[in-house]
């Protein structure tokens, strides 16, 4: 059979063995086509309609009317621009903070240290326990009355409504409970690069008089490329496209939305309005698509540059 | 400097010369894990100790330590949010479409990682791409809908029938097992079905077993696709049960907390036993140059 190529040895005698691979892969790549990426790529084509939630409602073609009302109509765009900008900021502020604290973490388990895999496992433990538990786990401990960390700020004289205040200080408290949800994976995508470094590469350094910081910088950072490279990578784009925490923690509260909350508030009804705008919500999701590509392709970028320049 | 004052013994492995500087590191780097430890530990011990109180002794003193202990709560949790349906339905959904996956995607990843057909290289393009693509909220919901499976197990359960990184990881892992074996199994007559279930199978379970524990895990914590796709409250998974809780009893620190806890006891155990497979999953293809 033309289709399987020479290498594949399996029923030479023919019959049904001969196409077998072939058969058993439908249902999985079929399977792939139909949930992930024909619907994947059909979020463009819907963002040109006026699709609704309703089952049986004629869905229209309106061309850019979507994308027009996303950045031209008045109030309304003020705040999904806005919600753009929010989630930059999320993505530079996450990104910078998880990427250095997982570095640091990292550096300190990555020592012989007694009990350093208790850090390591205690530090990598939210990530398994999912937005639902990590969220309500800390609006307990930010009860502005009475609450743990209200007990904190009471010791200096200060109080804060936490994640029930201003836009902005809520918005600020989400920003700290997705780092520390997820510097775990950072802290040990990075330990896995240290464990690649070849030790003998310290011993000739110390030898050679080398120590401490000049370790790190001509060492250990120089080593860790594939790492860095790996983190900065999955740090931005899983900022940009994280949001399910300010579900969790605040729910739809004006100020607050980042991108991907906005195209989940007004695809299924859950932001000021019930309607379920499905057209002009997968129009924001090409939004979200198009700043994750343009970053990320600039990060990419960014990285083979640096690689370069470490290989040379 | 040089008398011996009472040393220390020394840990295996630490080189022969401790110098006091190596020390303080060791002592300051105790100190910064030792305090960043305090916002996982508290916020968890918090969680525990609020779970243990009754309400009126919460609301006068949140903060406060528990005095008489008491697992009332629990039981209320356990009697008022419909917990037994809850996780019942949650370990159906996870066990059947983690095994679905799991069992198609073995027979997608061995042909392609192999390039036994023609385009196997197009068909993994395609898996990566999935990666940077936008999301497939809205498209996924018309065909469910259209499909008249919204409000149903089996529609819920057929957006958890993918993964494309899964499908990755298992592909790579399947490059490892040297080619030789599928030559010398075919020269031996053996069917395809048989190999790769009797010789592929048991030499890639370490990947089988990453792919599996991620992909469940990642279906036992989704929060968004029951709020999207469930409206019966017989189907809701333990993630949307708990959010739904908190609606009614969100006051109800105590009983919130013991909820929160019960739902987090299966994960914490499963995790110290698995968490090499996790974090394998995690790091695979991330540190290579």
């Amino acid at each position: 059979m033309a289709i399987m190529t020479k290498n594949y040895l399996f029923g030479s005698s023919g019959g049904w063995s001969r196409l077998a691979p072939v058969m058993l892969l439908i249902p999985g790549v079929f399977l792939y086509f139909l949930i992930a990426l024909g619907p994947s790529m059909a979020t463009a084509v819907y963002s040109l309609t006026d699709a609704s939630g309703l089952r049986g409602a004629t869905v229209n073609w309106i061309g850019f009317d979507n994308y027009r009302e996303f950045l031209f109509q008045g109030l309304a765009s003020r705040d999904n621009i806005d919600a753009t900008l929010r989630t930059l900021r999320f993505m530079v502020l996450v990104t910078f903070i998880q990427f250095t604290l997982g570095l640091i973490l990292a550096l300190l388990v990555n020592q012989k240290l007694r009990g350093r895999t208790v850090f390591r496992t205690l530090f990598f433990l939210p990530v398994i326990l999912g937005v639902v538990i990590q969220g309500l786990m800390w609006k307990l401990f930010l009860q502005p009355r009475g609450g743990p960390m209200a007990t904190i700020f009471g010791w200096f004289g200060a109080s804060s409504e936490f994640l029930g205040g201003q836009p902005n200080g809520a918005f600020m408290w989400v920003v700290v409970v997705q780092i520390w949800a997820n510097v775990g994976i950072t802290m040990v995508i990075f330990l896995a690069g240290m464990q690649t470094i070849n030790a003998d590469l310290y011993e000739a350094a110390r030898i050679d008089g080398a120590s401490g910081l000049s370790l790190f910088r001509n060492i250990t950072w120089p080593q860790l490329t594939p790492a860095i490279n790996t983190n900065f990578l999955l740090n931005i784009i899983g900022s940009l496209q994280a949001w399910q925490l300010f579900l969790v923690l605040i729910g739809y509260k004006p100020g607050t939305q980042v991108l991907g909350y906005l195209v989940f508030a007004e695809g299924f009804g859950q932001g000021a309005s019930p309607a379920f705008r499905q057209g002009f919500a997968a129009a924001a999701s090409i939004v979200l698509f198009f700043l994750v590509l343009v970053i990320g392709v600039a990060a990419n970028r960014y990285v083979g540059w640096r690689e370069q320049r470490y290989i040379a | 400097m040089s008398l011996t004052l009472g040393r220390t013994p020394r840990l295996p492995g630490e080189p022969a010369s401790v110098s006091s500087r190596s020390r303080l590191v060791k002592i300051a780097s105790y100190l910064v894990l030792g305090a960043f430890s305090v916002f996982y530990v508290w916020p968890l011990f918090m969680l525990v100790n609020t779970s243990l109180r009754s309400l009126p002794q919460y609301l006068r003193d949140p903060a406060a330590l528990v005095t008489e202990p008491s697992l009332a709560n629990f039981a209320e949790a356990w009697r008022l949010a419909n917990f037994p349906q809850y996780i019942l339905n949650s370990v159906l959904y996870t066990a059947t479409a983690t095994a679905i996956f799991v069992a198609t995607s073995l027979f997608v990843a061995f042909p392609v990682a192999r390039g036994y057909f023609r385009g196997a290289n197009a068909i993994l393009t395609l898996y990566v791409v999935a990666l940077f693509l936008p999301p497939a909220l809205i498209p996924q919901f018309q065909l469910i809908l259209g499909l008249g499976l919204y409000n149903t197990r089996p529609g819920f359960i057929l957006l958890f029938l993918i993964n494309p990184i899964g499908m990755i990881i298992l592909v790579n892992y399947m490059k490892s097992i040297p080619r030789e074996l599928d030559e010398s199994a075919a020269v031996d007559g053996a069917g395809y079905l048989r190999y790769v279930f009797s010789v592929i199978f048991p030499l890639i379970r370490p990947a089988v077993a990453t792919v599996t524990v991620l992909h469940a895990i990642g279906i036992w914590n989704e929060l968004i696709l029951p709020t999207i796709y469930l409206t019966n409250k017989d189907y809701f998974p333990i993630t949307r049960g708990l959010i739904v809780f908190e609606g009614v009893y969100g006051s109800n620190w105590p009983g919130l907390a013991a909820a929160v806890l019960m739902l987090m006891l299966p994960m914490l155990v499963l995790f110290i036993f698995l968490q090499r497979y996790i974090i394998g999953g995690l790091t695979a293809g991330a540190v290579k140059g």
